[in-house]
């Protein structure tokens, strides 16, 4: 039996929400304004931010439907660390600090509900078969960069698991890349949780419209990003991540990103 | 004499997934340089494993963009050694990101000015991978060769300054538990603004292959995630053929192909001493 799929015209996705509720909030706010049918979220709910508790009672209010993060499958499993496959040192410190920290405030039904969540989820959008995952349909934890993604692998992938549109997020950089004249399209909807390393504290997600063409729109955010900023530093988390959310570069966790994206950075 | 229980037990393999990785061994195993623990004895001399044709190079680029590949890298020996490796920098980036993997001693400023046009031209990442082997220059000269620290670090300066930002990869072989950060203290003093550095363990192979009979067995794998293996999802071409992964580029037991990389898409041997290594440090050749 075919598998049912709802279909829309008109959807917000987003990913990446790093225990940053306040962007969240703010986020959904907007969707909300600009008429979006459904919110979708591509998950890591958790990681760098201060208000794990406070992602979930958001994501249920606005019915946000969710597909499973890395970081949320190490929450739910109980994993010991993030798996975030960090070599550097210190890297490796920050990851385990955040990672720590957000097990001890993800309440126990949460982490219940995070083991609950897919792996990929599809909708249809107008004549468009869409496939959300995390970070490749076939890896939850393969990073989708813009610079390192050839119009052959996404080919491949859009074709291995018979999808027009593929989501992806992971990576926390944006992107879009229509193929073949338009019929195909893959889209990296960024982060939420933090800024996209472009020297501003603006947040990005994606509205995606049937008209009847896909339509892809990156729309900027901007939040009290300074009252979560300090409650970072309130909760002994690394003042580095504070440094992040009002600077908008990236301060940590930069050895997986390539060359060109590396390069628009200040670190 | 290896026991006769190591040496009758079955080989564990490794499944094939997808052809993500694809390694050019360019140079074959022609280098200038003669480091001791060079995984695949690489030297000035005559080379055991020869250099690849630019006409072999480019079908397997072609054929894996037809496959789907993600990444392409160059290595040797020392890659800029190959007459056609500009061209061939160009043809792979343009249908995937690409790395060259060079020891920085013959990298000229009109190479590097050329890369840089390169990695510009490309929506691609181009990157460049500079082997040191200590963030001192007498340690790594011990390994490496008299006056390779010095013309390496000018490589990398010169990468730099070209907006390239160069990957600076070591091995562990000075053994120090703070070998990251003591790199990374070097190229920040040396004014590098986003310093960027890889260690890899030494593989038992080639130079530094000891002579201890260990292999992997099904049993060490049990409740591992054969996929996670490089080999799972890399191939490297050769001259002579298609190989289950770049540290173990020609060598007759991880021969998958006379050179078709369709046909090499099948589980991998893991028989060798450095498949071993691969599976305990969960080490990747590949950038991250
Ligand atoms: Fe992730």
């Amino acid at each position: 039996m075919p598998e049912r799929v709802s279909e829309y015209r008109r959807i917000a996705v987003l990913g990446g929400v790093y225990a940053n509720a306040e962007a969240l909030a703010a986020v959904l706010a907007d969707a909300r304004r600009r008429n979006a049918e459904a919110v979708f979220c591509l998950g890591d709910l958790g990681g760098f931010g201060p208000d794990p508790a406070g992602v979930l009672p958001l994501l249920r209010a606005h019915d946000v439907r969710v597909v499973r993060g890395n970081y949320d499958d190490a929450i739910a499993t109980g994993a010991t660390d993030c798996n975030c496959g960090y070599t550097d040192p210190r890297d490796n410190h920050y990851a385990r600090l955040s990672y720590a920290y957000t097990v001890a405030h993800t309440p126990a039904a949460d982490r219940a509900w995070l083991a609950t969540l897919p792996a990929q989820r599809r909708v249809q959008l107008g004549s468009h078969r869409i496939l959300m995952c995390h970070g490749s349909p076939r890896r939850i934890n393969e990073f989708l960069w813009e610079s390192t993604t050839p119009d052959g692998l996404l080919r491949r992938l859009l074709a291995d698991y018979s999808a027009d549109v593929l989501l992806c997020t992971h990576t926390g950089l944006k992107w879009h890349r229509a193929l073949d004249d338009g019929i195909a399209h893959a889209v990296n909807v960024g982060a939420v949780g933090r800024p996209e390393n472009d020297g501003t504290p603006r947040v990005w997600y994606a509205l995606l419209g049937a008209e009847p063409d896909v339509r892809v729109q990156f729309v900027p955010v901007t939040y009290d990003h300074e009252s979560v900023a300090r409650a970072i530093e309130a909760e002994g988390l690394p003042r580095e991540f504070a440094e992040t959310l009002r600077s908008g570069w990236w301060t940590t966790c930069l050895e997986n990103l390539p060359a060109k994206e590396r390069a628009r950075g200040r670190f | 004499m290896r026991a006769m229980s190591v040496v009758d037990a079955p080989t564990p393999r490794a499944p094939f997934v997808a052809l993500s990785t694809l390694w050019l061994v360019l140079t074959g195993t022609l280098c200038n340089l003669r480091c001791t623990h060079c995984l695949n004895t690489s030297g000035p001399d005559a080379p055991w494993l020869p250099p690849l044709d630019g006409a072999v190079a480019r079908r397997a680029i072609a054929e894996a963009a037809a496959l789907g590949v993600r990444e392409i890298y160059f290595t040797g020996g020392e890659p800029f050694l190959h007459r056609e490796i500009l061209p061939l920098l160009e043809t792979s980036l343009a249908i995937a990101a690409t790395t060259v993997l060079t020891n920085g001693t013959v990298l000229t400023d009109a190479t590097a000015d050329a890369l840089a046009a390169l990695a510009r031209a490309s929506r691609y990442s181009l990157e460049i991978r500079v082997s040191l082997d200590a963030p001192d220059a007498e340690t790594n000269d011990r390994v490496r060769g008299a006056g390779t620290w010095r013309r390496a670090v000018r490589a990398i300066r010169a990468l730099d300054a070209r907006g390239l930002l160069p990957i600076v990869t070591a091995t562990e072989i000075d053994g120090a538990p703070d070998a990251y950060d003591r790199f990374r203290a070097l190229l920040s003093g040396l004014g590098i603004a986003r310093p960027r550095v890889k260690i890899l363990p030494v593989f038992p192979v080639g130079r530094a292959a000891g002579d201890s009979a260990a292999r992997l067995s099904d049993a060490d794998l049990e409740g591992f995630d054969r996929t996670a293996l490089q080999c799972a999802d890399t191939r490297a071409v050769a001259a002579g053929g298609v190989y289950a992964c770049p540290i173990l580029a020609g060598l007759p037991g991880a021969r998958l192909s006379d050179g078709d990389l369709t046909a090499a898409r099948r589980p991998a041997a893991l028989y060798h001493a450095a498949c071993l290594t691969c599976h305990r440090t969960g080490a990747t050749c590949r950038n991250a």
